[in-house]
C-alpha cells in the first residue's frame, strides 16, 4: 500500500473502541501550527533591514497567505471532503512546512519573491487546507456537543500565535546574540531569520505528523454511548437533513451567514489590528500617553488570551443556548460593547481592557461557532467543504477591517497625536456593521427541503 | 452498530493521555509567555 493510498479516507476508519478524545488533540496539533500566522510581526521588522525593503512589501507576505488561506479552503474543500482528514493533514503539513522552507532559501539569498511564493502561497494554502482538515470529523465524532468540539480546535488557531510569538524570540535570541527582543530597534541578522525559519518548518512539520497519525474518521453508523439522535429533531433550526457544498451556496442561509461571519471579524479585526496604538491613544494626554509601550504590549496579550479563550468558551455555550442566540450575544452585545468603547473607553484603563476584550473573545467565538452553525443548517454531509467556502468571509473581512479603521483615521491626524475621539467615527461605524450582522442572523432560516439531498434509492436516481 | 461502550485498552489510556499533554504542555507555554507579557499592562 502507497503512502498516499493509506491516507485515504476508508483507511482512516477508527476501530473498535477507539476513543473519539483522541481527536481533539489531533485537530489542535495542526491549528496550534498554522495559528503561527499570526505571530509574524515578531520578526516584521528584521525582515525590513535584512530585505531593505518597504513596511508594505513585507506586509504583503502575511496579505498573500490570508488570500491562500481562504481561496484553498474554498476551493479544496470539497477535496479535503472527499480524501479524508488523514491525507488532507498531511498535504496541509508538506504545504506549511515546504513554505518554510522555501522561504529560508529566499532569506539566504535575498530573493524576497521566494519568500512570498513560499510562505505566502504554499504556506498559505497549507494554512487553508490545515484550518478545515479536521473539522467535519470533529463534528461527526462529537454530534452531541459540536460547538464545544470545533471550539477546541479553532482555540488551537488563536494559541498558535501565543506559542509562535515568544518562541521566535527566544530563537532568534538564540541564533543571534546582538538580537534583544526588548529593544524595539534591536532586529535579528538574516542568518538567524534562515536558523528560525528551518527551525519552525521542520518542528510544525513534526508537530502535525502527531495529527496524522492519531485522526479517524468514525465509522458509518457510529454514534456516542447514550446519545439519542432524536434529540437533534426538537430543535427548529437544526438539520438531520444533509445539503451538498454545492446546492449550499445556492441557499439564503448560506449568504446570510456569510455576513453575520465577515460582520463579526471586521469589527473584531478593527480592534485587533490597531490594538496598541490604540490603548496608547485613548489615555493621551496634552501629546503624552499614560500608557507605556511595554504596556501596549501587555495589552496586545490580553487580546490573544481573550481571542482564545472566546473560541472555547463561547463556542461550547452555543451547544446550550443555540446557535443563533449565541451570534445575536456577539453581534448584539458586541454593539453595545463597541458603543461604550467610542463614549466612555478613555474613563479608565481597566475598563478599556475589559470591554475591548470582551469584543475580541466574541470575535474569536464567531470563527469557533461558525461550523457548529454550518452542521445545524446543512447536515454533516459536506459540512467542512461549504466551511471553506465560508471562509472566503473571513479573507474579504481582513481587507475591510483595517480599510475602515486606518480609513477613519488617517482622516484624524498622524500616529502618535491622537486622542480617543479621533476613534469615534470608526467605532461608531463598527457598530453599524454589526448591527447589519444582527439583522442578517435574525434572518436566517432552515434550509427549504429542495436542497436536501435525496435519502431514498428511488429519490436519489430522480435527482441523478 | 459500535459505540464508545467498546473497552479501552491500556495502550490507549497512554496514547489519550500522551496526546492531551503534548497539547497542553505547548499551549501552556504560550499561555505563561503571554501573561508574562500581559502582566506589563498592570505594572
Amino acid at each position: 500500500m502507497s503512502l498516499l493510498t493509506a491516507l485515504d479516507r476508508q483507511h482512516t476508519v477508527a476501530p473498535a473502541g477507539y476513543s473519539r478524545w483522541l481527536i481533539p488533540p489531533a485537530a489542535l496539533s495542526v491549528h496550534l501550527c498554522i495559528g503561527q500566522v499570526y505571530a509574524t510581526s515578531v520578526y516584521k521588522n528584521s525582515f525590513i533591514a535584512h530585505f531593505d525593503a518597504s513596511q508594505t512589501a513585507i506586509g504583503i507576505i502575511f496579505s498573500i497567505a490570508i488570500v491562500m488561506l481562504g481561496l484553498s479552503a474554498a476551493v479544496g474543500g470539497t477535496w479535503v471532503e472527499a480524501n479524508g482528514p488523514r491525507k488532507a493533514m498531511f498535504v496541509s503539513a508538506c504545504f506549511w512546512a515546504s513554505g518554510f522552507l522555501v522561504s529560508a532559501l529566499g532569506i539566504a539569498t535575498e530573493q524576497l519573491w521566494l519568500v512570498y511564493a513560499g510562505y505566502g502561497v504554499l504556506g498559505g494554502i497549507g494554512l487553508g487546507i490545515g484550518y478545515i482538515s479536521p473539522v467535519s470529523t470533529l463534528i461527526k465524532w462529537f454530534p452531541d456537543r459540536p460547538g464545544l468540539a470545533t471550539g477546541l480546535a479553532i482555540m488551537g488557531f488563536g494559541g498558535g500565535a501565543l506559542i509562535a510569538s515568544p518562541a521566535s524570540r527566544q530563537l532568534l535570541s538564540l541564533y543571534d546574540s546582538d538580537y534583544d527582543p526588548n529593544v524595539a530597534t534591536s532586529v535579528a541578522s538574516g542568518h538567524a531569520l534562515v536558523l528560525l525559519f528551518l527551525t519552525l518548518g521542520i518542528g510544525y512539520f513534526l508537530i502535525m505528523m502527531f495529527g496524522v497519525a492519531n485522526i479517524r474518521v468514525p465509522a458509518e453508523g457510529w454514534r456516542p454511548a447514550g446519545w439519542d439522535p432524536s434529540s437533534v429533531r426538537e430543535k427548529r433550526l437544526v438539520t438531520t437533513a444533509n445539503v451538498s457544498a454545492a446546492n449550499a451556496i445556492r441557499t439564503k442561509a448560506f449568504w446570510l451567514l456569510w455576513v453575520v461571519l465577515f460582520c463579526n471579524v471586521t469589527a473584531g479585526i478593527g480592534i485587533l489590528e490597531q490594538a496598541s496604538p490604540m490603548i496608547q491613544d485613548f489615555f493621551r494626554s496634552d501629546g503624552v500617553s499614560t500608557v507605556s509601550v511595554a504596556a501596549a504590549g501587555g495589552f496586545v496579550g490580553v487580546l490573544s488570551l481573550f481571542n482564545m479563550a472566546g473560541r472555547f468558551a463561547w463556542s461550547s455555550t452555543s451547544d446550550l443556548i443555540g446557535r443563533k442566540p449565541i451570534y445575536m450575544v456577539y453581534l448584539g452585545v458586541g454593539m453595545a460593547l463597541y458603543l461604550l468603547l467610542a463614549l466612555v473607553g478613555d474613563v479608565a484603563t481597566a475598563l478599556f481592557v475589559l470591554m475591548a476584550g470582551l469584543i475580541i473573545s466574541f470575535y474569536g467565538g464567531g470563527f469557533a461557532t461558525v461550523p457548529a452553525y454550518l452542521r445545524d443548517l446543512f447536515g454533516t454531509y459536506q459540512v467542512g467543504a461549504i466551511h471553506g467556502r465560508l471562509l472566503t468571509a473571513w479573507s474579504a473581512a481582513g481587507v475591510a477591517g483595517p480599510l475602515i479603521v486606518n480609513g477613519f483615521l488617517d482622516q484624524q491626524g498622524k500616529p502618535g497625536t491622537l486622542t480617543s475621539s479621533a476613534y469615534q467615527p470608526a467605532l461608531l461605524t463598527m457598530v453599524g456593521v454589526l448591527a447589519v450582522g444582527f439583522v442578517a442572523n435574525l434572518l436566517i432560516r432552515p434550509v427549504p427541503s429542495a436542497y436536501h439531498e435525496p435519502t431514498t434509492p428511488a429519490a436519489k436516481e430522480a435527482a441523478a | 452498530m459500535t459505540t464508545e461502550d467498546t473497552p479501552t485498552t491500556t495502550t490507549s489510556t497512554v496514547r489519550l493521555v500522551l496526546s492531551w499533554l503534548l497539547v497542553t504542555v505547548l499551549l501552556g507555554y504560550g499561555i505563561i509567555q503571554t501573561l508574562i507579557t500581559a502582566a506589563k499592562l498592570f505594572e
